[in-house]
């Protein structure tokens, strides 16, 4: 700085610097997914609102990716890493196909699925994953993710923006938590449709990132079926 | 992490027919550390009014004895109950005296008018607006489950067994999904001329 | 030093334990104009004397009756500036109470506060005394009331009272004409009767001022009003 003070810049004292502009590398685009396994079925569901903050860029972006006959994946959360992880992953179901002659089953594509995801411990994909579908004995069966690979399976899990609305519900209604003198079974699937829409119409009220409509798709020995239904837009 | 969430604890509050509910857990821990199971965070403030401060433990205390100290006030110098909207604007101005340097309470009140017996629910943010809706009310570190689960479950006119079963139900799938929530529970079920107090089993972990 | 003994409060006890101070703001009370309350089945009336010296006055310019919240009025007699602060404060404490309770101050508690205020000025150091007797009427939860409230700090809920000049006979005048179950219409009735005792000169609507109150809330009558009830008066 010159010694010599400037009269006519009154703000001569300051030093001229840079200053920093911050890139995120993530977005939360926000969406839920539920998923809930039967006997011999797998319904998963999302809703189909992409935003962003308080803007809506899409209300009819379907967050399910079939991966096979029998498996279906549902992602949340920074919808760039949502399309590059099933790029990914579609790529390395066709790999497998072809080294193996033959379609990977729902637990493998789960493994698989986990160790990719840890792949990138350091510089994780932003997804909340949740995968159905049918095992090799074709029983139901779901599994869901943290973003950095964490794998548990189960028979119902909601995740996502609204997750913490919709678990709670899928214990209670579900899993039979705090109920008494009840026969815990494996809900049929018409009941598990129901309750999947009350849980979502109850998340849309609360949750801004939960709404428009959801996808569901119904999986069984038959094929998928898939169905859609309304929610509040606003 | 928030000061709010130092301590743990949920809370609801529900309108029924000719009835409300208030219910809360009944922990109290250091961030992850359990100390009590007996916590009390529902204060009675009348005969049909009763008040939960879910937030930072010693102001759930202090906010009681402020608030109790000032509806003694009232009562004296008026010479009748007050009535819960009035109530409800009393907490809300205790809190926004101190509006820069809050008191860590997010209060649920739930009552029945003196006179018509109404009922009347509503909560605050900790520097007092309040939200005065038409079906339920929630409070604590699991709002987001405690919603849910009310947002699927509540109907209108419930009756007070009824509206007991919807509530408890509620708050336990919704403590459950919370780690600093839960290890016990109490209901309030209000109605004209009775007042029920029930204690809930719960997962103890 | 007898001086010493007043440095204090003005208002000290003489030595037969009369405070002598506000016996003669009760005497400046007494000297004020007249004025009326009357409480009715359906409501209640204050009515008062404004009379100008001269005729170059600006008539229903400066008034006597005056709101003090929607449900709430008040009228004096006795000295006027003194009257005008004690509305000031009376509107300030009304608004003090809606702010905080969010329900409109009762009758009772603005009357208990007000003499709180007048009480104050019987025992504080530097002040004299309020020169007026207040008369407070207000309709809360479907019921009226009436109070008076003196220099003094006493306060007493009347059906019926008078104040100021010839206030004994006025009080004698409403023990013969007042029964419970008068309606707000003839109470004004009595009211403007009961100022014409010992009214001098030519009572017109531009030297008397009427106030009523009721369930719709207070309201200062217009002088067309007045003249409609004084047509009626023999």
């Amino acid at each position: 700085m010159s010694s010599v003070v400037d009269p006519f810049n009154k703000f001569s004292y300051m030093e001229s610097g840079s200053q920093r502009q911050h890139f995120s590398p993530y977005a939360d685009n926000g969406g839920s997914v539920v998923a809930i396994a039967g006997e011999d079925y797998a319904i998963i569901a999302a809703d189909t609102r992409l935003s962003s903050g308080f803007s809506i860029y899409t209300r009819e972006q379907s967050k399910l990716f079939q991966l096979s006959e029998k498996t279906i994946l549902g992602c949340s959360g920074c919808w760039c890493d949502t399309l590059t992880l099933t790029r990914v992953l579609d790529a390395r179901m066709q790999m497998y196909y072809h080294e193996h002659q033959k379609l990977m089953e729902t637990p493998a594509v789960a493994q698989m699925l986990s160790t990719m995801l840890y792949y990138k411990r350091f510089f994780p994909y932003y997804v909340s994953n949740i995968l159905a579908g049918l095992d090799g004995e074709g029983k139901g069966c779901v599994y869901s993710y943290d973003p950095i690979g964490h794998c548990e399976k189960s028979y119902f899990r909601a995740g996502g923006s609204a997750g913490a609305l919709l678990q709670p519900l899928l214990d209670n209604q579900i899993g039979f938590h705090n109920m008494e003198k009840v026969t815990v079974a494996p809900v049929p699937v018409e009941k598990a449709l129901a309750i999947l829409k009350d849980g979502f119409i109850s998340a849309a009220e609360r949750d801004i990132y939960t709404g428009d409509s959801i996808l569901i798709k119904i999986i069984t020995k038959d094929g998928i079926k898939d169905e859609s239904f309304q929610l509040r837009k606003d | 992490m928030s000061i709010l969430a130092y301590n743990g604890g949920a809370i609801i509050a529900m309108k029924g027919k000719n009835c409300v509910a208030i219910a809360s857990d009944k922990r109290f821990g250091i961030q992850a550390q359990t100390l009590s199971c007996n916590f009390d965070k529902i204060f009675e403030m009348g005969p049909h009014l009763y008040i939960a401060l879910p937030g930072l433990a010693t102001d759930t205390q202090t906010v009681q004895q402020k608030l109790k100290f000032r509806l003694n006030l009232y009562e004296l110098r008026e010479n009748r109950r007050i009535h819960p909207k009035a109530f409800a604007s009393m907490v809300s101005n205790l809190l926004y005296e101190r509006r820069f340097g809050p008191f860590f309470v997010e209060p649920v009140i739930a009552g029945l008018d003196p006179k018509t017996f109404e009922p009347f629910v509503c909560n605050l943010d900790l520097i007092g607006c309040p939200n005065i809706p038409e079906d339920f009310v929630v409070g604590g570190t699991c709002s987001e489950q405690l919603y849910g689960m009310c947002e699927a479950l509540w109907k209108p006119d419930l009756l007070p067994d009824e509206l007991f079963e919807t509530i408890s139900q509620a708050l336990l799938n919704a403590v459950d999904r919370d780690a600093m929530s839960g290890w016990g529970a109490r209901v309030y079920i209000i109605e004209k001329d009775k007042i029920v107090v029930k204690e809930l089993k719960t997962r103890m972990d | 030093m007898a001086s010493e003994r007043y440095s204090f409060s003005l208002t000290t006890f003489s030595p037969s334990g009369k405070l002598v101070q506000i016996e003669y703001a009760l005497a400046a009370v007494a000297a004020g104009a007249p004025s009326v309350g009357i409480k009715a089945s359906n409501g209640i009336v204050l009515a008062t004397e404004n009379k100008h010296k001269s005729i170059l006055y600006e008539e229903h310019s400066v008034f006597k009756v005056e709101m003090i919240t929607k449900h709430i009025g008040m009228v004096y007699s006795g000295m006027g500036p003194d009257y005008r602060l004690l509305v000031k404060r009376a509107r300030k404490m009304a608004q003090q109470y809606q702010l905080v309770y969010n329900e409109p101050i009762p009758t009772a508690q603005l009357v208990q506060r007000v003499a709180m205020v007048m009480q104050e000025y019987t025992q504080s150091g530097g002040v004299r005394p309020f020169g007026v007797s207040l008369l407070i009427c207000g309709w809360d939860e479907g019921k009226p009331y009436l109070f008076q409230c003196d220099p003094s700090g006493a306060y007493f809920a009347w059906k019926a009272t008078a104040m100021g000049k010839n206030f004994i006979n006025g009080k004698t005048f409403l023990e013969k004409r007042y029964s419970e179950d008068l309606e707000l219409d003839d109470a004004v009735h009595t009211a403007i009767l009961t100022l014409k005792e010992g009214f001098e000169g030519q009572m017109t609507a531009d030297n008397i001022e009427i106030g009523i109150c009721d369930a719709e809330g207070f309201r200062r009558l217009d002088p067309s009003s007045v003249k409609d009830y004084l047509a009626n008066i023999p």
